[in-house]
């Protein structure tokens, strides 16, 4: 058979739906979390596999899914910093982690 | 069957159930382990793409660093029942499983059975000169000044890191009374 | 020529006038008032005048207030005032004057200019507006023709006596020169009903009488009602009198409305020739619709001239001061109505019979039934009231059965001599009222006060006299020629229902006038059999009236003596008397007004028998009023009446004036009223239901879809990536299935 495209296409895409139904409908903050950065690996899968399946000439572009992986690797754990000092903040705050009750922005 | 389609078989599953794990364990320390798995797993993708620096980055960078912090982002939120039942869904899980599934099915059907779907696609690795592994090749690719290449990302990206770190301290401090 | 056409001067002179008093006069008047009488003036004023000051427990404590705030009154009048009654008089008698000059020419007496032609001689006229395609054209014209010249001879001849009255009858009144303003508009608006050449014109008039009627009638803005004797305010008389008015417009508008939709024009002599607007060719296989029309343009005289069913504003117009009384709802607003049949008389000849036939049975139902209301009212001028509706009743029996043979002579006639003995009936009423007025303090027209006051007030006591007689058709007096002619009239025709009517009523109508006569200035015990003097009742009234002796708000009976009128009063009592008489003799009035009309034969009036007939049943009426009352004494007949059970109970019944008004406010309360409640809710519910109903759902939507924004990123990313599943469906539908 042979691993073609479409198989790591594939798997990004399941487990992009995965992580989103993590982030959706967990209550937990880091839970939600999980799932974004599930979401995330989702997608540098789907990236790497592309630069791997890449004919597209000049040689400079085959490797451009990776790079972007890179980039994604960083800001993803910039992110993932910030966001967890920002759950531990609102933690000592409100005394919980449930992303349901975070709602001062209602009407 | 050659290796690689097995090896790809193998990390395949274990990777979408340790995610499937993450998402439905009862216990939000039991995900967080479960997560390491999936970056694992995810390092192991990596190494069949050929992509041995990304691997290696994603072990040092997300099973590593990423884990730790969620574990510790756990601990310092602890709540009574953090083994019993710390990972709740909330009331519409239903309506997000509809959607995650449509969302997945569309994306899977529109790339296999559509007719627009790109016919061919080849396999790139031999168009690369051999002698050039694949860590010198995105060396190449993120700092060479004269020939193409992505520094300017690469600056913007530190300065980000640079705001991430500052902010975090700034945001996660205790407040002096 | 130039007489005729100079005569546009009678018209507008008396509007001239109300501009001079209005703005002129009246202005003065008010400018030059004192502002507050001392004391010393007011004990002056209080010995001559009717100012009487009282003291009342007021807002700030004790204060001294008049006694009469209803008729406010003035120490003295001013020069501004009696200007106000001197313009209003001269040139009111100058008109008089001009059309008794134009009467006494086209009669043949005097010649001045050359005769009228039949057709009349258009004075003014004037485009208010014509359509160029000539569709539509209204135009405001004015035409004179002999029945104009009689009826603006009345009119005017009235009008000036009756002004001459005021200045005494209103004396030291507060609204004097207010009073004259509104006589001149009234006359105004009188003389261009008269003057109207074309139906346009005829309505304006006949709207502006009725304005100057509510003005008039509610003369006395502050005067109370008094339910216990029956008697609305003057404001809502005034609205009453409006609003019947109105009643019957809707269907004089009506039958106007028809006419013109069929013969494009409004001009009477249009309508009534030949040509290709005429009626005669506009209606010419449909005879039915102009007889509709007229009928429903005779709708406008019911209400008008009072007819059943809407009558009942008469009576209540009688708490407007007795000049008025005379003038307008005597002698000629109410005879606006007759004069209007008589003008458009060839529209009614060429409508079918029924046309004529109803106005012969209104006015004869009409007579009889006001009549029989009469015969037991206490307030004299109810009773004149009353015997005007039943007057005009027979104007328009007279009109019904005359045909084309007498046209409208014999209604005319009629109405001219009625204009003379009653007004000559309302002035001697409101010379008593004043005088009782004086005596007691206190206002009142109930008979039962009076009595005997011939030996105070001889003047007018004959002058009463002479018109009683004259009403009843006495004979050689002029009520003599024109209603047994009317009678006899209908015995001609055949119609021998109507005859059977008109001469009953004619005795109900000899008995209750000689009984207001005897009621009022005799009594058992006086002079020449109990018609001249006898007792005088005075405040304490007949014993057991119902609420005992007249009192004034102090709870004191002043026991004055009544006293003959001043000249300004009685001048004009006499020269009405004389014309009572001799009104009646001018035999050649059905030809003057209605050239193919006989002349009326004085010979053959005296020889026929139906005149005697009449004659018999009037003397009928006036002795067994003179028994009753004279002989048998008030007080007895009142004690039969009241022990007989089915006498009493048509007492009653006529004393309340068949109960027709309290019908007609439940008619109003529950119809009217209950219909405007019905449309009132559809407002509230339906109309602002669906206003409010919008205004509800973009309240309730927006409370509604408030909820969408929860607050929760969770919601948020489901509709962001539910959006982007229905975005995948559709995308692959559209891509697999849709070449």
């Amino acid at each position: 058979m042979g691993l073609t495209l479409y198989h790591f296409v594939a798997l990004g895409a399941v487990l992009f739906c995965i992580g989103l139904y993590g982030a959706i409908s967990k209550k937990n903050a880091v839970a939600v979390l999980m799932g974004i950065e599930i979401m995330l690996n989702a997608v540098n899968i789907t990236l790497v596999g592309f630069s791997f399946f890449n004919t597209v000439k000049p040689y400079s572009t085959f490797l451009t899914g990776q790079i972007f992986a890179i980039f994604i690797i960083t800001v993803a754990a910039a992110e993932a910093a910030v966001a967890l000092a920002m759950i531990i903040s609102i933690y000592r705050k409100r005394s919980t982690v449930d992303v349901g009750e975070i709602d001062m922005m209602r009407w | 069957m050659d290796v690689a389609t097995l090896l790809f078989w193998i990390v395949a599953v274990i990777l979408v159930g340790a995610a499937l794990m993450v998402v439905m364990l009862r216990s939000v320390v039991h995900s967080a382990l479960a997560l390491v798995v999936v970056f694992g797993m995810a390092a192991g993708i990596y190494l069949l793409l050929n992509a041995e620096f990304i691997a290696i980055v994603q072990i040092l960078i997300y099973a590593g660093a990423v884990t730790i912090l969620i574990l510790f982002a756990l601990m310092l939120t602890r709540t009574e029942n953090i083994n019993r039942d710390s990972n709740p869904t909330n009331r519409l899980w239903w309506l997000a499983l509809i959607i995650c599934v449509l969302v997945g099915a569309g994306t899977i059907l529109a790339v296999t059975i559509s007719p627009h779907a790109v016919a061919v696609t080849g396999n790139g690795s031999g168009q690369i000169p051999a002698n050039i592994n694949n860590v010198v090749r995105i060396g190449q690719l993120l700092y060479s000044p004269s020939s193409y290449s992505y520094v300017l990302p690469f600056e913007i990206a530190s300065l980000v890191l640079l705001v991430a770190i500052v902010g975090a301290i700034v945001i996660g401090r205790e407040e002096d009374q | 020529m130039a007489l005729y056409y100079g005569s546009w001067l009678i018209l507008f002179s008396p509007l001239f006038s109300f501009a001079v008093i209005v703005f002129g006069t009246r202005v003065w008047d008010l400018l030059s008032r004192p502002v507050k009488a001392t004391a010393a003036q007011r004990e002056e004023a209080h010995e001559e005048s009717d100012i009487h000051y009282i003291k009342k427990e007021g807002p700030r404590g004790e204060e001294e207030v008049l006694e009469d705030d209803e008729d406010p009154k003035v120490p003295y009048l001013t020069m501004g005032a009696k200007a106000s009654g001197y313009v209003a008089i001269v040139i009111v008698g100058l008109a008089c004057i001009y059309s008794w000059i134009l009467l006494l020419n086209t009669a043949g007496v005097i010649s001045i200019a050359p005769p009228l032609p039949a057709s009349g001689v258009t004075i003014f006229s004037y485009n208010w507006f014509v359509q160029p395609g000539g569709l539509v054209s209204y135009v405001i014209t004015f035409r004179i023709d002999t029945l104009a010249i009689a009826m603006m001879t009345v009119v005017t001849t009235v009008s000036l006596l009756v002004y001459f009255y005021s200045q005494g009858y209103m004396e030291n009144s507060a609204g004097y020169a207010r009073f004259f303003a509104y006589l001149s508009l009234f006359t105004f608006s009188m003389l261009d009903i008269v003057f109207a050449a074309n139906f346009l014109v005829i309505f304006i008039g006949w709207e502006l009488v009725g304005l100057s009627s509510y003005l008039l009638i509610g003369f006395w803005i502050n005067k109370a009602a008094k339910p216990a004797e029956d008697r609305p305010s003057p404001a809502s008389a005034a609205i009453e009198a409006f609003i019947a008015n109105r009643v019957g417009d809707v269907g004089f508008i009506i039958g106007i409305m028809i006419l013109f939709a069929n013969t494009g024009t409004f001009d009477f002599a249009t309508l009534a020739g030949s040509g290709p607007h005429s009626v005669t060719h506009a209606f010419a296989g449909n005879l039915g619709l102009l007889t509709l029309a007229m009928i429903l343009v005779f709708c406008g005289a019911i209400g008008k001239s009072a007819q059943v069913p809407l009558h009942v504003w008469l009576p209540s117009a009688m708490e407007g001061p007795t000049p008025v009384s005379a003038l307008i709802h005597a002698a000629t607003m109410v005879a606006a109505g007759v004069y209007m049949v008589a003008r458009t008389y060839p529209l009614f000849l060429a409508a079918g019979p029924q046309a004529l036939g109803v106005v012969a049975w209104v006015g004869a139902i009409t007579a009889i039934f006001a009549a029989t209301i009469a015969l037991t009212q206490y307030d004299l001028k109810r009773i004149l009231a009353f015997s005007t509706i039943s007057q005009l009743g027979y104007m328009f029996v007279g009109l019904g059965v005359a045909g084309a043979e007498y046209g409208p002579g014999p209604g005319m006639f009629h109405l001219f001599t009625h204009a003379f003995f009653k007004a000559l009936l309302f002035l001697g009423a409101g010379s008593v009222l004043h005088a009782m007025h004086h005596a007691l303090h206190r206002e009142t027209q109930d008979m039962r006060y009076m009595g005997g006051l011939a030996k105070f007030m001889p003047v007018t006591a004959i002058t009463f006299l002479v018109a009683t007689l004259a009403i009843s058709g006495f004979p050689f007096f002029s009520g003599f020629f024109s209603k047994d002619t009317i009678i006899g009239l209908t015995f001609d025709r055949g119609d021998y229902a109507l005859y059977i009517i008109t001469l009953l009523t004619a005795g109900l109508t000899a008995f209750y006038m000689l009984r207001a006569y005897i009621l009022t200035f005799g009594g058992k015990g006086g002079e020449f059999g109990g018609l001249w003097g006898g007792p005088y009742r005075g405040a304490a009234g007949v014993p057991g009236v119902p609420w005992g002796r007249l009192e004034n708000d102090q709870g004191v009976a002043h026991e004055g003596t009544p006293h003959e009128s001043p000249l300004t009063m009685t001048i004009p009592l006499v020269l009405l008397a004389i014309a009572s008489i001799v009104a009646g003799y001018w035999f050649g009035f059905f030809s003057y007004v209605y050239p193919p009309a006989p002349v009326l034969n004085f010979g053959a009036i005296l020889t026929d028998w139906k005149t005697w007939v009449g004659v018999l049943v009037s003397f009928i009426g006036l002795g067994w009023a003179y028994y009753l009352y004279c002989v048998v004494g008030w007080v007895a007949v009142g004690n039969v009446v009241y022990n007989n059970p089915l006498l009493n109970f048509l007492h009653r019944v006529t004393l309340h004036k068949y109960y027709v008004s309290e019908f007609y406010a439940l008619l109003i309360r529950y119809g009217v009223l209950g219909l405007s409640h019905v449309e009132a809710a559809f407002d509230t519910y339906v109309v602002d239901g669906i206003v409010n109903g919008v205004a509800a759902l973009v309240r309730g939507a927006g409370r509604d879809l408030r909820h969408v924004e929860t607050g929760r990123v969770q919601a948020y990313m489901i509709g962001f990536f539910g959006g982007v599943a229905v975005l995948a469906i559709l995308v692959f539908v559209l891509v697999t299935f849709v070449q």
